[in-house]
C-alpha cells in the first residue's frame, strides 16, 4: 500500500512534472526520513535512464550548523557547492519535516547569513531554470510533524496529502492534465481583466492586474499544486483583506490577520495573534508592505487548511496574496527579502469581479 | 540519553585522526543510521573551525539503483564526486548499516562495474593523501546490523567498539600517540627486511618487501586501528595462503579462502563457499590478482572476529593481506578498483620469518624484535 503510493508519486513527478529523460542528471535533496519514498524515486529515475544525485539531509545537522557555526563557516561556499547547481538537468526538493519547530532556538541572524552567502547559488540555479537548462519540482510528503501541525492523525494526513496529489485518481497524470486545462481557462479569463476586486467577509480588495501575465501552477514545479497567480501593479492596491487561515512564516504564526491598503501599501494591520511579528515583518524593508502576488487556489482535493502555506494556498475556492517579493515572470517589480503568502477563503459567499463583472462566486469561476 | 562515548569518539576523530584545521572542508560520509555520530562529528568539526559537508547514504536506495541500473548508469561518475576528490581537505567515512545483506542479491559484476568507475576518484584521493593534501579516515558506528553480524547484543557491541578504540581510557589520545611510537619502531625495523616468509596452517607464503616502506597505522586513516603494513613487491609473492576468517565483500561471505601465488599473481583460488565471487573479483582488472598490501594486526584490545574488516584486520595476533590496490606511500605500484582484505589468524602457532630469522610467533612479535603492544590498560 505505502510502497504503491510512493511508486505512483515518483512516477507522477518524474513523468508528468519533470519529464525526466534518459541521460538526465537529477539532483534529489531530501530529509533522510523520506527514505521509503526515496527508494521508489531512485527506482523510477533509474528505470528512466537518469543519473541520480541523492543528497539526504538531517534536521539535527541543520540545527547544529545554524546554532553553532561561525559567520565564516556559514558563509563558506565550496567548489562542490558551486558545481552542484551547474550539473543537474532536473532537481527535486522534498519537504518532509520531523519537527516544524526545530529552528526555534536558532539565532535568527544565522539563517539570514547563510542564505545571503548562498544567494549567488540560488540565483544561478534559477537563471539556469529560466534559460530552460534545468527544471525543478518541490514535493510535499506527509510526516507526523506536519500532521501534528494540521491537528490530524497520521493516516488521515497521509490520505489528505496524497489525495491533493491526485494519487487517488485512476490515472494521476491524466487528472493533472485536466487540472492544467481547467487552470488554463481561468488564466485566459483573468488575462482579460484589468481591475480585480475580491469581496468576502471582512474583505473588499481591489488590485490592478492590467497587462500582468497570469501563470498556471499545474503540478510541474510543486506537488501537490493547483493555483494561478500574478503580481499586481505595485502602487495600485486599495481596500482591505481578512486573512482566514493561520499564516505561518519562518516557524512563527500569525492568526486572524487583517490588512488595509492605500496606494498599494499596507497602512494598517491587525492580528488576533502575532500582531507584533506581523508589523515587524511589514517593516523589514521597503517592499515588504506591498503586494508581490495575488492568486487563486484551484485544487478541489485540498479542502482544509493545515498550517502549511504550500498546501493552504492551493485550497480550491480560496485566494491568496503575498506581501513582499514579486514574480518577474508576471511583470512584478517589487523587491523584498519577504514573500509571505496569506490565504482568504472565498467559499462561503466570496465574490470576484473582473472590471466590474462577476467572474467567480463562492470561490468557483463562472 | 546520548551515549557520551559518541561525543568522545567524534572529538578524537576530528582532533587526532583528521587533525582538522580552521577553514578546512571536510566531508562526513555515512549511512543515515549513523546520525548520532554524524551530528557529533559536525559539532566537533565546527568547533575546530572546519567546514563540514555531509554526504549521507540510504542503503535501500542504493539497492534500488544497483539492481536496475544499466551498464552506462553503473559506470557514470558524478562530477561532484570527482570535484570532491580534487578539492576536499579531509574526509571521514562511517561504516554502519540497517542490514549488511542489503546488497546480497546484486550481481557482483554490477558491484564491480561501479567500483571500477569509482576507481579514478579513489586514486585521486590516495595520491593527494600521499602528498599530504587530504586527510581521510574510516570509522564505524555501532548499530544493530553490525552487532548481529558479530553475534552480539547492541549494548555489548557498543562496548566492543568503544573498547577497541580505547575510549574507556582517561586519555585515549595519549594512549594512541604512545602506541604510534611503538608501531613506528617496528616499521623502521621491518624496512631493512628483503624477504618475508609467513607460515601457518596450510600457509607458507613468501613475499618480497625490499625497498618498500612499512607504515604503522595508529588511528589516523582507520579508527579504531592497530597494524603495520606495506605494499609487497608486485612480482615476487609466491606460495600458499589459507585465510582463517571468511572474506567479506559487500555483505557476501567467501569462506575458507585459499590462494596460490606464483610470480606475484594469484594462479589458483579456492573457497568452500563463494568461490565464484572470489574468482570474479580477482578477474576484475589486471591488478586485482596481485597483493597491494601485507599487514600485521596489532590491536590487542580486539580479540574476536566480528565480520567487520575495520576491526577484524586489526585483531592483535593476525595477519591480513589485500588483493588489489596498494597504497602509494608504501611504494606499491599496484593499481586496481579492488582492495579486498583477508585475515589469517596467527595466534595458534603462526610464524613470520624476516630474511630467514624468526621475528613473530603465536600472534606476537618476539620481544627482542619489538616493544610490547599490549592494550594500555592491561
Amino acid at each position: 500500500m505505502s510502497d504503491d503510493v510512493h511508486s505512483r508519486l515518483a512516477a507522477l513527478v518524474c513523468r508528468y512534472s519533470l519529464e525526466v529523460e534518459k541521460g538526465h542528471v537529477v539532483l534529489v535533496e531530501s530529509p533522510a526520513v523520506a527514505q521509503p519514498f526515496l527508494v521508489a524515486l531512485v527506482a523510477e529515475l533509474t528505470d528512466l535512464g537518469a543519473h541520480t544525485l541523492l543528497f539526504p539531509s538531517l534536521e539535527s545537522v541543520e540545527t547544529v550548523i545554524l546554532s553553532e557555526a561561525s559567520r565564516a563557516q556559514l558563509e563558506r561556499v565550496t567548489p562542490v557547492d558551486e558545481l552542484a547547481v551547474e550539473v543537474p538537468d532536473r532537481a527535486i526538493s522534498i519537504w518532509c519535516e520531523s519537527n516544524t519547530r526545530r529552528l526555534s532556538g536558532v539565532p535568527a541572524g544565522n539563517q539570514a547569513i547563510e542564505r545571503a552567502a548562498r544567494r549567488a547559488l540560488y540565483d544561478r540555479f534559477f537563471e539556469r531554470a529560466a534559460a530552460g537548462e534545468l527544471r525543478w519540482c518541490g514535493i510535499t510528503l506527509p510526516s507526523d510533524a506536519q500532521a501534528q501541525e494540521a491537528g490530524m492523525a497520521q493516516a488521515d494526513y497521509r490520505r489528505f496529502v496524497y489525495d491533493a496529489c491526485k494519487l487517488g485518481e485512476p490515472d494521476p497524470v491524466a487528472a493533472w492534465r485536466e487540472q492544467a486545462a481547467r487552470q488554463d481557462a481561468v488564466v485566459a479569463r483573468l488575462g482579460q481583466v484589468s481591475s480585480l476586486r475580491i469581496v468576502a467577509e471582512g474583505t473588499d480588495l481591489t488590485v490592478d492586474v492590467s497587462a500582468r501575465p497570469w501563470i498556471s501552477a499545474d503540478g510541474r514545479e510543486n506537488m501537490p499544486d493547483g493555483e494561478v497567480y500574478t503580481s499586481p501593479h505595485e502602487l495600485a492596491t486599495e481596500g482591505h483583506i481578512a486573512i482566514t487561515f493561520d499564516a505561518p512564516f519562518n516557524g512563527r504564526m500569525v492568526s486572524g490577520a487583517r490588512l488595509w491598503f492605500e496606494k498599494g501599501r499596507v497602512v494598517r494591520s491587525e492580528a488576533e495573534r502575532g500582531a507584533a511579528y506581523l508589523q515587524e515583518m511589514l517593516a523589514v524593508d521597503d517592499g515588504a508592505s506591498l503586494l508581490g502576488e495575488v492568486a487563486f487556489g484551484l485544487n478541489a482535493q485540498i479542502t482544509r487548511a493545515t498550517r502549511n502555506v504550500g498546501l493552504d494556498e492551493k485550497i480550491g475556492g480560496t485566494c491568496h496574496v503575498a506581501l513582499g517579493r514579486a514574480f518577474p515572470e508576471s511583470g512584478g517589480t517589487n523587491a523584498s527579502s519577504l514573500h509571505w503568502d496569506m490565504v482568504c477563503d472565498l467559499r462561503s459567499g466570496g465574490q470576484v469581479y473582473g472590471d466590474g463583472e462577476l467572474i467567480a462566486r463562492d470561490g468557483v469561476f463562472l | 540519553m546520548t551515549d557520551q562515548r559518541v561525543e568522545r569518539l567524534a572529538k578524537l576523530l576530528v582532533g587526532y585522526s583528521l587533525n582538522l584545521q580552521e577553514g578546512q572542508v571536510v566531508n562526513i560520509s555515512a549511512p543515515v543510521i549513523a546520525e548520532p555520530l554524524v551530528v557529533e562529528l559536525v559539532r566537533a568539526a565546527l568547533a575546530a573551525g572546519a567546514v563540514p559537508r555531509i554526504r549521507l547514504a540510504v542503503e535501500s536506495a542504493d539497492h534500488a539503483f544497483l539492481s536496475r541500473a544499466s551498464e552506462e548508469q553503473l559506470r557514470w561518475v558524478s562530477p561532484l564526486v570527482t570535484r570532491e576528490a580534487e578539492t576536499l581537505d579531509a574526509r571521514i567515512s562511517v561504516i554502519a548499516s540497517w542490514n549488511t545483506r542489503e546488497l546480497s542479491d546484486v550481481d557482483p559484476s554490477r558491484m564491480a562495474a561501479r567500483s571500477d568507475a569509482a576507481g579514478p576518484a579513489l586514486q585521486t584521493i590516495m595520491e593527494r593523501a600521499a602528498r599530504g593534501e587530504i586527510n581521510w579516515c574510516v570509522t564505524a558506528f555501532p548499530c544493530n546490523a553490525l552487532a548481529q553480524d558479530a553475534d552480539m547484543s547492541l549494548a555489548d557491541y557498543e562496548d566492543f567498539v568503544y573498547r577497541a578504540g580505547w575510549m574507556h581510557l582517561a586519555d585515549p589520545v595519549a594512549a594512541w600517540r604512545s602506541f604510534a611510537d611503538k608501531l613506528n619502531q617496528i616499521a623502521v625495523r621491518l624496512s631493512d627486511v628483503k624477504t618475508l616468509r609467513m607460515v601457518a596452517e596450510d600457509t607458507d607464503l613468501t613475499l618480497g618487501v625490499a625497498g618498500r616502506e612499512w607504515k604503522g597505522s595508529y588511528g589516523t586513516h582507520n579508527f579504531p586501528d592497530g597494524e603495520v603494513f606495506t605494499g609487497p613487491v608486485e612480482g615476487e609473492t609466491s606460495g600458499d595462503v589459507r585465510f582463517t576468517f571468511p572474506a567479506i565483500y559487500s555483505g557476501r561471505e567467501v569462506e575458507d579462502v585459499r590462494l596460490r601465488f606464483e610470480g606475484g599473481r594469484v594462479v589458483k583460488s579456492e573457497a568452500v563457499a563463494g568461490g565464484d565471487l572470489l574468482a570474479q573479483m580477482l578477474a576484475m582488472d589486471d591488478g586485482a590478482s596481485v597483493l597491494g598490501e601485507f599487514a600485521v594486526g596489532t590491536n590487542y584490545g580486539i580479540e574476536r572476529f566480528t565480520k567487520q574488516i575495520l576491526f577484524d584486520e586489526k585483531i592483535g595476533g593476525t595477519v591480513h593481506m589485500a588483493v588489489g590496490a596498494g597504497y602509494p606511500e608504501t611504494g606499491s605500484v599496484n593499481r586496481s578498483a579492488l582492495h579486498w582484505d583477508m585475515v589469517c589468524d596467527m595466534r595458534g602457532g603462526g610464524e613470520i620469518y624476516a630474511d630467514g630469522e624468526l621475528i613473530y610467533s603465536a600472534g606476537r612479535f618476539l620481544p627482542e624484535f619489538a616493544p610490547d603492544l599490549s592494550p594500555p590498560d592491561a
